[in-house]
C-alpha cells in the first residue's frame, strides 16, 4: 500500500518541473508543454485523494475526483488547440516563437 | 509488488518530465512527453482509475501530442534558435519556494492523509453514473467550451485574418 502522501509528492514533483519549464524555457510550444504537465499533475493529486476518500454512504465512494480529471483533461485538449493556433499565427506574423520577442501589447 | 511498480513509474515520469522540459530539440521534448504521460496512465492504473488512464493515453499521448508534434514540424525552427533550459536564480527561488511549501503542506495534513485506500474501481460505468447524473451540466459546459475552442481555432486559423 502506497501512503498518500507519496502521491502527492509525486504530483507536486511534477508540478515544480512544469513550473520550472514555463519559467525557463523561451520556446512559446515549450512552455504550452510546460503547462500541459502541470495539468497532469494535478490530476495525479485529484485521482489519489479520490482513492483515499473515506465512505460516507452505503454504496461507497463516487468516482467524483476522476470526474473532474476527465473535464480536466477536455479543458486541456480545449487550451492546446487554440493556443497552438496562436502560436502558428505568432510565427506568421512575428517569425517568431520566443516569448520573449513578444512583447508589444498592440500591434 | 504495487510498490516496486509504483516507484518505477513515479520515477519514470519524473525523469521524463525533466528531459522534456530540458530537451534542446522541441521534437525531442514531445517525444519525452509522451513517455511521461504513459507512466502516468500505468501509475492511474495503480490507483484503479482504468477509464481514466485509457483516456489518458488516448488523449493526451495520441491526439495533443500529436497536435503539438504537428505544430512543432510545420514551425520548424532553425537549429541556432534551439535553446534548452535557460536557468535564472529567480526562477529556481521560486520554484524551490513552491516545493518547499508544498512538502510542509503536505506533511501538515493529518489524519486525511493516513486514510487507507478504498475499494473505488474507476471503470467506465462507475464514472457515467456520476458524470450523466449528477455533473450532467458541468458535462454539457465542457461541450459548449470544445464547440467555442474548435469556432475559435477556425477564425484564428484563417491566412488573412483581420488585424
Amino acid at each position: 500500500m502506497i501512503p498518500l502522501e507519496h502521491w502527492l509528492y509525486l504530483s507536486g514533483m511534477l508540478f515544480t518541473l512544469g513550473l520550472c519549464g514555463v519559467m525557463m524555457r523561451r520556446n512559446v510550444i515549450l512552455v504550452l508543454m510546460s503547462v500541459e504537465i502541470m495539468l497532469n499533475a494535478a490530476n495525479v493529486a485529484l485521482v489519489a485523494f479520490n482513492k483515499h476518500l473515506v465512505a460516507t454512504s452505503p454504496d461507497g465512494v463516487s468516482p467524483d475526483g476522476q470526474v473532474f480529471v476527465f473535464f480536466t483533461i477536455a479543458v486541456a485538449a480545449a487550451e492546446a488547440a487554440v493556443a497552438l493556433v496562436i502560436a502558428m499565427a505568432l510565427f506568421r506574423r512575428l517569425d517568431t516563437v520566443n516569448v520573449d520577442d513578444v512583447c508589444n501589447l498592440r500591434w | 509488488m504495487e510498490a516496486v511498480l509504483f516507484y518505477a513509474f513515479a520515477l519514470l515520469a519524473v525523469l521524463c518530465t525533466l528531459l522534456t522540459i530540458s530537451a534542446k530539440n522541441p521534437v525531442y521534448s514531445a517525444l519525452w512527453m509522451i513517455g511521461s504521460f504513459a507512466a502516468t496512465a500505468a501509475l492511474f492504473v495503480l490507483l484503479d482509475a482504468f477509464l481514466i488512464a485509457t483516456v489518458e493515453v488516448l488523449v493526451y499521448a495520441g491526439a495533443i501530442m500529436v497536435l503539438f508534434l504537428f505544430v512543432i514540424m510545420m514551425i520548424n525552427l532553425r537549429s541556432e534558435e534551439q535553446q534548452g533550459l535557460r536557468l535564472s536564480p529567480l526562477a529556481i527561488l521560486a520554484a524551490g519556494t513552491f516545493l518547499v511549501l508544498f512538502g510542509r503542506a503536505v506533511s501538515d495534513l493529518g489524519p486525511a492523509v493516513r486514510a487507507r485506500p478504498n475499494d473505488l474501481v474507476g471503470t467506465a460505468g462507475a464514472l457515467a453514473d456520476v458524470m450523466f447524473t449528477r455533473y450532467v451540466v458541468p458535462f454539457e459546459a465542457v461541450s459548449m467550451l470544445l464547440l467555442a475552442a474548435i469556432l475559435g481555432t477556425v477564425v484564428l486559423s484563417r491566412r488573412n485574418a483581420q488585424a
